[in-house]
């Protein structure tokens, strides 16, 4: 494409662009007051960029000090939020975990079992073992019963002994009761 | 130094508000608007007055891009109204005063519209469109050449609907 610069003149005389691109310079004087109400609203626009350059500037600060301490906390926190979570959903079944809450002691005088918990950490399990003790001592007791029998011949090794004894014992009287 | 400024400031819009706004005039259908126009361009120049460096071309430009937003709203405003009404009745209020010129200079695209709206109606040399643009003279020249191009052939277009 070729272009022809302006460098001689830019139109022809019976050119119409002439009349659209040169036209009377024209002139409109300003309306009274016009320079000063253009001046004040001028300054109160500087004045509002000054202020939004001020609060980005302040919002841009508080980020920076933010931020650091935004990235260094996260660790810490994380770790509390996690044991109170099991509590809440096992509720009161589970009386084994929160043993050394102070609240458990105070109720410790009403509830029959605690009075077998004061025993430190332990009593959580041994309060399961408090229950089964007498399940524990009754189920001896019926097999204290059997070996009762063989207990009566004590000097014999115990490995073998009782379970021959009550494997021995016990079918042969119901079979020959049977029978 | 605040004097100073303020004296500055004052002579530039003795000797710049009345071209500016007769400029305006020529390119918008009321006083009123070509008043405001000149007036923002004013407004925008003062509130960074300090980082302007050629006044006179920061104006016209705010002024150029003013008169263009401003044709733009007219346009919309003119299609929501013909989309509204019957095309009779919003014809009239098409046939606004000068509209060759601005159908003209509107038509053009951007990179054209500027060296044209500063150079034969701000009565700009090609230096300081030049140096406002931050184009060289020569691109200047081209750009000015091209538009030129343009305007003739709408214009013949133009001229042989009418005919």
């Amino acid at each position: 494409m070729t272009t022809r610069f302006d460098d001689g003149p830019e139109f022809p005389p019976d050119d119409p662009l002439a009349v659209i691109l040169r036209p009377p310079a024209d002139h409109l004087g300003p309306p009274p007051g016009r320079y000063e109400a253009i001046r004040r609203a001028a300054t109160r626009r500087r004045l509002l960029r000054a202020a939004v350059a001020g609060v980005g500037l302040s919002c841009a600060v508080a980020a920076l000090i933010a931020l650091p301490l935004h990235l260094t906390s996260p660790e810490s926190p994380a770790t509390p939020s996690v044991p109170l979570a099991p509590p809440a959903t096992s509720g009161p079944t589970a009386p084994a975990t929160p043993t050394p809450s102070p609240d458990r002691r105070t109720l410790a005088p009403t509830d029959p079992r605690p009075t077998a918990e004061p025993g430190t950490p332990t009593p959580s399990t041994g309060g399961r073992t408090g229950r089964r003790p007498p399940e524990d001592a009754s189920t001896p007791t019926k097999r204290a019963t059997r070996p009762q029998e063989p207990s009566a011949t004590p000097a014999r090794p115990p490995a073998t002994e009782p379970t021959t004894r009550q494997t021995a014992t016990l079918p042969t009287p119901q079979r020959a009761t049977q029978r | 130094m605040k004097r100073s400024r303020d004296r500055a400031a004052s002579e530039l819009f003795a000797a710049l508000y009345p071209r500016l706004a007769g400029w305006c005039r020529r390119l918008v259908d009321d006083d009123e608007t070509a008043h405001e126009i000149a007036s923002e361009a004013f407004t925008r120049l003062w509130a960074r007055w300090t980082s302007v460096e050629e006044p006179r071309g920061f104006v016209y430009v705010t002024a150029a891009n003013l008169v263009r937003d401003h044709w733009r709203k007219l346009e919309r405003e003119r299609k929501a109204v013909h989309r509204a009404t019957a095309e009779a009745a919003v014809r009239p209020h098409t046939e606004q005063a000068d509209p060759s010129v601005r159908l003209l200079v509107q038509s053009l695209p951007e990179r054209l519209r500027v060296p044209i709206l500063l150079h034969y109606y701000a009565d700009m040399p090609i230096r300081e469109v030049s140096e406002l643009t931050g184009r060289r003279e020569g691109t200047v020249k081209a750009d000015l050449h091209a538009a030129r191009e343009l305007l003739r052939a709408q214009l013949r277009r133009s001229l042989d609907h009418t005919l």
